[in-house]
């Protein structure tokens, strides 16, 4: 079976979320055997063709003058239909195309006419939750695009229940068109020797616990709830400090918002951090803690589970189903400062309860995250769209 | 000779003289016993018509709502139904051991799909300019503009023959694109009576 990955990110180009998660589920379908070619756009440094672990790839001309990112976006995916065109010709054909997003699934419904061929679609987002609500007529423009993609696929996959009944809702996809295949988390990026003390002391003093934030310094990411549970955690003897990881607009913001509380030394805003370190981090955090009001997967979540750092997370989309409460982690309603410290005071002072959680936890990773099984997940959809494909009669003649 | 001619306006739709001057191509065409399939974007009538011998297509676009009435994004993603119709009408004749000889795009709007089209099934095509968009919009640097002359550009690397409707055209294609294209530039004045035939001599120049 040879497979045909549509992204317009893929590692080292890394914008969203959608660069590491092709960048692990291609490997983890070479190791089941499937010929994977992924097509996205070029990079400065990157090769234009290159073989990573199995996966083939192909970089092509991303430049596009246009007025819009939209029309930017619609450009470069008409560039990266031509040159598939060219590979798949190439390489003797494909079984399959599967896009990511609306940001390569125009260039996705172009080959499936062309080449007569089933399309996948894995939905990472929608243009409303990102928006919360279609605002602009950019914005319509993308959600008619979405809505196209949607009914042109042969299937869509979610990663997510949420998402799916957001996806089936909004942009009106039956739900048996639906699967819902998770993220997934390699567990062993997460286990490496390093000094503890090293790394901890460069955040918080020792006797203080750390509460671990990370996310773009968004509303939708809630970080004010923690802020604002902070001094009932403090009053409560447990000498605590928020380890903000992320940037983002409502920086300044937060920052205001901590000091009105008397709680500047408190909250410390690190940025950016580079992925060996945010890792460590996970490892010597005492909770992380995931406040979010909108989400529609919760890949810190995973992070978090992976490193066996105990959750505390709000009870919304994709959270919602990682997270079992009290026994993988604590769910709290969102907007609710007095529920998270309750939860996070719960697991600082009874270690027998954070290690139940954080065992029960690792265990989740190690099979409902699991690249192998995944890969094993999506090949299944594969199958029984190939299935449905031989039986009918719309082929190439 | 069967020819599938690429066009954003066939009557009743009109925007310019595009559509007439097409039709008359397409007709004449047919009067020669060639075959003519024709794939026209048209968002207020989609079904297939046999115009005395023309195999008018009309697709839609399917999407409707265009930041700042965008005609660069409206192009564009109206080039995914062009595609897939002339996929259809390929894979059609196909399955009667038959081929398209020649694709035939009229303006930029067509040159997406004709590109998308000789890249997939290896079929060569002429691109006809009645206008460029340096002179629609003169001395304009505007991001649409600059977008649209880039497709243009592309269109001119691309295509295997590029008709030009007057000489002051054709010099003006190389002055803006590049005198290099020299080799498969023509001039067809659309005018009198054998024009027609000079365009067949082109696809016979190209067609496989």
């Amino acid at each position: 079976m040879r497979v045909l990955h549509l992204s317009w990110e893929f590692p080292p180009k890394v914008i969203g979320g959608i660069a590491s998660h092709v960048f692990d589920l291609s490997r983890a379908l070479v190791r089941r055997g499937i010929d994977v070619h992924v097509v996205t756009c070029n990079f400065p440094g990157a090769k234009e063709y290159e073989n990573i672990d199995g996966v083939n790839v192909c970089r092509v001309e991303s430049y596009a003058a246009g007025d819009s990112f939209l029309s930017w976006a619609l450009r470069m995916q008409k560039n990266m239909e031509r040159s598939s065109c060219d590979l798949i010709n190439f390489i003797k054909g494909v079984d399959l195309i599967h896009a990511h997003d609306w940001l390569s699934g125009v260039a996705g419904i172009g080959l499936k006419h062309l080449y007569r061929k089933p399309l996948i679609t894995t939905m990472h987002s929608t243009e409303y939750g990102r928006r919360i609500g279609i605002h602009t007529d950019l914005q319509a423009s993308i959600h008619e695009i979405e809505n196209w993609l949607c009914y042109e696929s042969w299937r869509v996959i979610t990663c997510s229940y949420y998402m799916r009944d957001h996806v089936a809702r909004l942009l009106h996809v039956p739900e048996n068109k639906i699967c819902v295949i998770p993220n997934g988390v390699d567990v062993n990026k997460f286990n490496f020797g390093f000094d503890y003390w090293q790394v901890r002391n460069r955040f918080a003093r020792g006797s203080e616990k750390i509460l671990l934030f990370v996310g773009r310094l968004v509303p939708e990411k809630g970080l004010d709830t923690l802020i604002a549970a902070l001094p009932e955690i403090l009053g409560n003897g447990v000498d605590a400090k928020v380890v903000a990881v992320g940037d983002g607009p409502q920086l300044e913001e937060f920052r205001r918002m901590a000091n009105e509380y008397g709680l500047a030394n408190k909250v410390m805003f690190v940025g950016h951090v580079d992925d060996w370190t945010l890792r460590a981090l996970y490892r010597v955090a005492d909770v992380t803690v995931v406040p979010s009001k909108f989400e529609p997967f919760g890949i810190v979540a995973l992070e978090a589970m992976a490193a066996h750092c105990p959750l505390v997370v709000s009870a919304v989309g994709g959270l919602n189903e990682i997270v079992d409460h009290e026994g993988t982690g604590m769910k709290v309603p969102i907007n609710n400062p007095h529920a998270l410290a309750g939860a996070i005071l719960r697991i600082i002072r009874d270690s027998g309860f954070r290690n139940w959680i954080v065992n029960n936890a690792y265990q989740k990773c190690l099979w409902n995250y699991n690249w192998n099984n995944i890969a094993e997940w999506t090949a299944g959809v594969y199958g029984a769209v190939l299935h449905e494909y031989d039986m009918g009669s719309w082929k190439p003649t | 000779m069967r020819v599938l001619i690429l066009t954003s306006e066939y009557p009743p739709k009109r925007l310019g003289n595009v559509s007439d001057h097409v039709s008359t191509l397409a007709h004449e065409l047919v009067k020669r016993k060639h075959e003519v399939e024709l794939v026209v974007l048209d968002d207020l009538r989609q079904e297939f018509e046999d115009v005395s011998g023309v195999h008018v297509h009309r697709v839609a676009n399917p999407i409707k709502t265009h930041p700042m009435a965008s005609v660069l994004t409206y192009a564009v993603t109206a080039s995914v139904p062009v595609e897939a119709e002339s996929s259809n009408i390929i894979y059609f004749y196909r399955q009667q051991q038959k081929s398209i000889d020649v694709v035939h795009a009229h303006e930029w709007p067509m040159i997406y799909p004709a590109i998308s089209l000789k890249h997939a099934f290896y079929i060569p095509f002429v691109l006809t300019f009645h206008s460029i968009e340096g002179h629609r919009c003169h001395d304009s640097f505007s991001a649409v503009s600059i977008a649209i002359k880039e497709i243009e550009d592309m269109g001119m690397w691309e295509s295997n023959e590029v008709i030009a409707n007057s000489g002051w055209l054709k010099d003006e294609l190389l002055r803006y694109y590049g005198g290099g294209h020299w080799g498969k530039m023509n001039v067809v004045w659309p005018v009198g009576k054998d024009w027609v035939d000079q365009v067949i001599s082109i696809y016979q120049k190209v067609a496989r």
